[in-house]
């Protein structure tokens, strides 16, 4: 069942249009990423539904209930954001208990959840401290607990990651996914960073210019994009412009597929399906360079003036040698075709 | 090295250019005679005592510390709500406030006295010649120092973000104002209260043409001492100078230990308004 359902959701900022209409549903209990590059509208789109936002058109709704005209203060969310935004005078624990005190709850229940909330978090001993005496992670640790405190119906996450050194951030971005799901609650999470979008999220919606481009999984998004946008945006990708013939487009031996009308099509293709061989089938090319990954080694090869790279398994990458003449083949299924 | 010494002299300069005529204030307050000798020949505190024991005196200090206090009653109340609408929540209205706030410093306060009593006197002639009159005024052209002062502050705190985050936990605006935006910015409003005091306690302009002799604040004592010619009483005006300057400048070393050099800037411009008023 949707609990979150944005309907032709738009936002103009003077001629610039943010949000185009966007249609998005969450399910209960599910984590949406919304996934794009900056200005893409992934930050507008998650503030309408926190209400920091007014929508210029379309409807929100959460629970079933319409707040499109609800202020943020009265929706059921919690919110983390990109600079923590901790109130800097008031201490972790107490910036837990604020969302509590504001609805007046009892006391002692207040004094239970923030300390179950700073348990949930990994915090216990932190609580007395100003945001100022915690590093970074702990802040957003901090910021995630207060988001959680009031049991909101639904958690929204800006970026909240991005801040962060790369180390932390790997932990604490897993750290988000176990809590969400122990806590089961409805998530959306904005980020530009494509692996913490797949790693964490149960579907990704790709942006582009205030338009959803895909949404889906994100093993379906990764496999199968179903647009050009979707398909340069994530992940490593060869893209090869190719002519048009008889309704299919051709690499050499390399793949044959079928293409859209046209004269020229756009061939796109993961570096870990491209195959590379000492023997045929495939294109002839010559190996140019390798770069030693850890359990991939990527290979650059060069067929008349057209360099593709392919990930291989570094064992299999040890016999070749810069120079070798190899042969590149992609299978059909694996090449994703777009009008040029 | 040698820059280091010619910059230490410059230092040196700037700091006896400052110093010396407060410090010929302070000897004079407290000279028995001083004619021809380098300095006083003698020294007493007869003429701090007798100066605060004159009602006349007394009377202007009091009646220049409610002008202070009244001022900063309407800037505060005025301005931190305003500034703090511009900044969060209405990013346009604050190159209009910026743009006002310079109309004190572009138009001779005299100017300004001039044009109010005009008004005044067509609208609503029962304010005319009132302290209210010269409060509400003294307000109008202080208020910049607080405006900068909050306007810094809030930015400063990031409060925007702050009011959202708090309404987002299920805060009411004011709720937000007073229990999250008010104490980050805390610093800002002492510090540019200061400035809106020590402004309105040194203020001789507005108070001069506007309340004249029915509500001789210490400037205006100041000035009819200096011009008088039978009562001239140049030891009476050096302990008031001295006083008025004491009190501003214990005033900013409170600002400074309470914020504990965040609001360094500020101070500086307290001490710095505080000193050129001395000298006007």
């Amino acid at each position: 069942m949707s609990h979150v359902v944005l309907n032709g959701v738009t936002k103009r900022y003077g001629p610039h249009l943010a949000l185009d209409a966007v249609d998005v549903s969450v399910a209960k209990g599910e984590m949406l990423a919304l996934l794009g590059p900056s200005g893409c509208g992934k930050t507008t789109l998650l503030r309408c539904i926190a209400g920091l936002n007014d929508a210029d058109a379309g409807t929100v709704s959460i629970g079933g209930a319409d707040v499109t005209r609800m202020p943020a203060r009265k929706r059921p969310i919690g919110m983390v954001f990109q600079s923590y935004a901790l109130f800097p005078n008031l201490s972790a624990a107490k910036n837990v208990a604020f969302p509590l005190t504001v609805r007046r709850r009892d006391r002692k229940d207040t004094l239970k959840r923030v300390e179950e909330l700073l348990a949930l978090v990994g915090l216990e001993e932190h609580g007395h401290k100003l945001p100022s005496q915690l590093s970074g992670g702990q802040q957003q640790r901090v910021a995630l607990a207060r988001a959680l405190a009031p049991d909101p119906e639904v958690l929204l996450l800006d970026e909240p990651l991005s801040a962060l050194d790369a180390q932390v951030r790997t932990r604490l971005r897993d750290e988000v996914r176990r809590i969400q799901h122990q806590v089961g609650i409805t998530t959306v999470f904005v980020t530009h960073d494509q692996s913490e979008a797949l790693a964490i999220s149960d579907r990704v919606a790709v942006m582009n210019a205030g338009r959803i481009e895909q949404c889906a999984t994100p093993p379906e998004v990764y496999a199968a994009p179903s647009t050009r946008f979707a398909a340069g945006f994530v992940g490593n990708r060869n893209t090869l412009e190719l002519p048009v013939a008889d309704g299919r487009v051709t690499w050499g031996d390399a793949f044959d597929v079928e293409a859209p009308t046209g004269e020229r099509a756009l061939c796109l293709f993961r570096p870990e399906d491209v195959e590379i061989g000492a023997d045929g089938p495939g294109l002839p090319a010559t190996v140019d360079v390798k770069v030693f990954l850890g359990a991939v080694t990527r290979v650059y090869a060069t067929h008349e003036g057209t360099t593709v790279f392919a990930d291989v398994p570094s064992r299999a990458a040890a016999s070749l040698e810069d120079g070798q003449k190899v042969f590149v083949r992609v299978a059909p299924e694996h090449v994703h075709v777009f009008a040029a | 090295m040698k820059s280091k010494l010619g910059s230490r002299i410059f230092l040196a300069l700037l700091a006896l250019y400052f110093a010396l005529p407060l410090v010929a204030a302070l000897l004079y307050s407290l000279a028995t005679k001083w004619g021809d000798t380098v300095l006083p020949s003698g020294y007493t505190l007869h003429w701090w005592t007798d100066v605060f024991s004159r009602p006349e005196v007394s009377g202007a200090l009091g009646r220049s510390l409610a002008l202070s206090a009244a001022t900063l009653a309407i800037d505060v109340l005025l301005v931190v709500p305003a500034a703090y609408w511009s900044v969060v929540h209405n990013p346009r209205v604050g190159s209009v406030v910026q743009t006002i706030t310079v109309i004190p410093f572009a138009i001779p306060w005299v100017v300004i006295a001039a044009g109010l009593q005009l008004i005044v006197k067509d609208t609503v002639p029962q304010l005319f010649g009132t302290f209210w009159l010269l409060a509400a005024a003294t307000a109008a052209i202080a208020f910049p120092f607080l405006y900068w002062a909050v306007e810094n502050a809030l930015i400063a705190a990031d409060a925007r973000r702050l009011s959202e985050a708090a309404a987002t936990c299920g805060a009411h605006p004011m709720v937000t104002l007073v229990r999250v935006v008010q104490p980050a910015i805390r610093g800002g409003i002492v510090s540019g209260a200061l400035l809106v005091a020590a402004t309105a306690m040194n203020e001789f302009a507005l108070a001069k043409v506007l309340v004249g002799t029915r509500y001789e604040t210490l400037p205006l004592w100041s000035a009819r001492v200096f011009t008088s010619r039978t009562g001239n009483d140049p030891n009476a005006l050096a302990v008031i100078t001295i006083f008025t300057f004491g009190l501003l400048f214990a005033l900013s070393a409170l600002v400074v230990w309470l914020g504990r050099g965040r609001t360094a800037s500020s101070t500086l411009a307290l001490a710095r308004t505080s000193s050129s008023a001395e000298k006007g």
